[in-house]
């Protein structure tokens, strides 16, 4: 169990998108595509 | 399969042989769920046609299933387990593109009921698994990452808490295992109970996102109860994966004052990196619905593509769930687990019989 001596840090800068944007840029992309009617039809 | 329990190891590698590394494990994961789906369409005619009697299985289990049967014989190959660990992304972008099936006044009114329910159950659910903790003298941040589980989203929040209070990796190991098994427990038997106390698919939806603690798990044990039920369990536990920052924060300042973590420089920094992102995004696309920027034949070509990104999700589910890498982590913290889930469940029942009567669902 680590001790930190209550260090106050910021929080840790990430570049680039987390897994969460990326999963919500896909389906933002998906939804333009069928918006602009590149995909009209989506068979389930 | 070792990585069931084991948590994310960061390398460096080069974007596109990351992304190349990917794929197999996501043909997998697609055979897996378009497998589920046939054998949903073709098991029942041959049964019909034979004249027998077999229960009509959904492709949600059969997807489930076939991706036990290959994680617990053959194994997983270390070639598909990249794209395999895929799945928690494909349930995201499922979870965004179902924002189009809801009409935002619809998702504020569901979401606000859910909302009192799920802090109702939050609450209870860390003050009851602290309890349990503390009988079976557990280490104390392995109760914390139990409670954490089991009071807001499974492996998500474990991960989160684990980083904000510098719990050990053996810790995390173990909370993790416990709530993965429990997941798999209650896709079984959580239909079960929904069928035989003859709950309402609303009902049984917003019970599966309040007591199932993995969002995959809960939108699975959901959509094997019907559609309209699985819709609910993935709004319910949304709601309570918005709460996991809050949680986490709070969790970070209790051990930070006790000199075991490190404190918390900026709170409302904290609060937004731990938020997650993917619920802005149903939001949005439930906005967007709702000023009718997609018309009819779109909605049902996105809630089609929502079902798409589930079908790998469920496939996941299956595949990476091993149980004799869960079995190896102990018993202590599955028996802690397993007593709160068991409360946890019949205390959000109960919630939800009340809810059924206040709401008329």
């Amino acid at each position: 169990m680590s001790k930190t001596n209550g260090e106050a840090v910021g929080v840790p800068q990430r570049r680039g998108l987390s897994l969460d944007g990326w999963a919500v840029l896909l389906a933002f992309a998906l939804a333009a595509l069928v918006r602009a009617g590149v995909f009209k039809h989506i068979p389930w | 399969m070792a990585d069931a329990v084991a948590l994310p190891q960061v390398k460096p590698v080069r974007p596109a042989l990351q992304f190349l590394k990917l794929i197999p494990g996501v043909l997998l994961l697609a055979g897996v769920g378009y497998a589920g789906k046939l054998l949903e369409q073709n098991v029942g005619k041959f049964a019909k046609s034979h004249h027998w009697t077999f229960p009509n299985i959904e492709y949600v289990l059969w997807a489930i299933l076939i991706g036990l049967a290959i994680s617990n014989t053959v194994g997983i190959p270390q070639i598909f387990r990249a794209g395999v660990a895929t799945y928690e992304f494909w349930l995201k972008a499922g979870i965004v593109l179902l924002g189009s099936r809801f009409l935002l006044g619809d998702v504020l009114k569901l979401g606000g009921a859910s909302l009192a329910l799920v802090v109702i159950e939050i609450a209870v659910a860390i003050g009851f698994m602290t309890l349990l903790g503390r009988v079976f003298r557990l280490k104390p941040k392995l109760t914390t990452l139990l409670a954490v589980g089991s009071a807001v989203c499974g492996v998500s929040a474990i991960i989160a808490t684990k980083g904000a209070i510098d719990a050990d990796d053996e810790d995390s190991s173990f909370a993790i295992a416990a709530i993965l098994a429990l997941g798999a427990l209650a896709l079984f038997t959580f239909p079960l109970i929904g069928h035989s106390l003859h709950l309402s698919d609303h009902a049984y939806g917003v019970w599966s996102g309040l007591a199932v603690d993995n969002t995959a798990e809960a939108a699975a044990a959901g959509a094997l109860y019907s559609d309209t039920a699985g819709k609910l369990a993935v709004l319910t536990k949304t709601t309570r994966n918005a709460l996991i920052g809050f949680v986490v924060l709070a969790y970070a300042i209790y051990w930070a004052s006790r000199g075991q973590a490190q404190a918390v420089g900026n709170k409302a920094a904290f609060l937004w990196q731990k938020f997650p992102k993917f619920v802005l995004g149903f939001l949005l696309i439930s906005l967007l619905a709702t000023l009718t920027v997609f018309n009819k034949d779109q909605i049902t070509a996105l809630a089609n593509l929502s079902r798409w990104a589930f079908l790998l999700t469920f496939a996941g589910v299956g595949l990476r769930t091993n149980f004799r890498e869960l079995a190896k982590q102990g018993l202590r913290p599955f028996a802690v687990g397993a007593i709160g889930e068991i409360v946890i469940a019949v205390f959000t029942l109960g919630l939800v019989f009340g809810a059924q009567r206040i709401f008329h669902w």
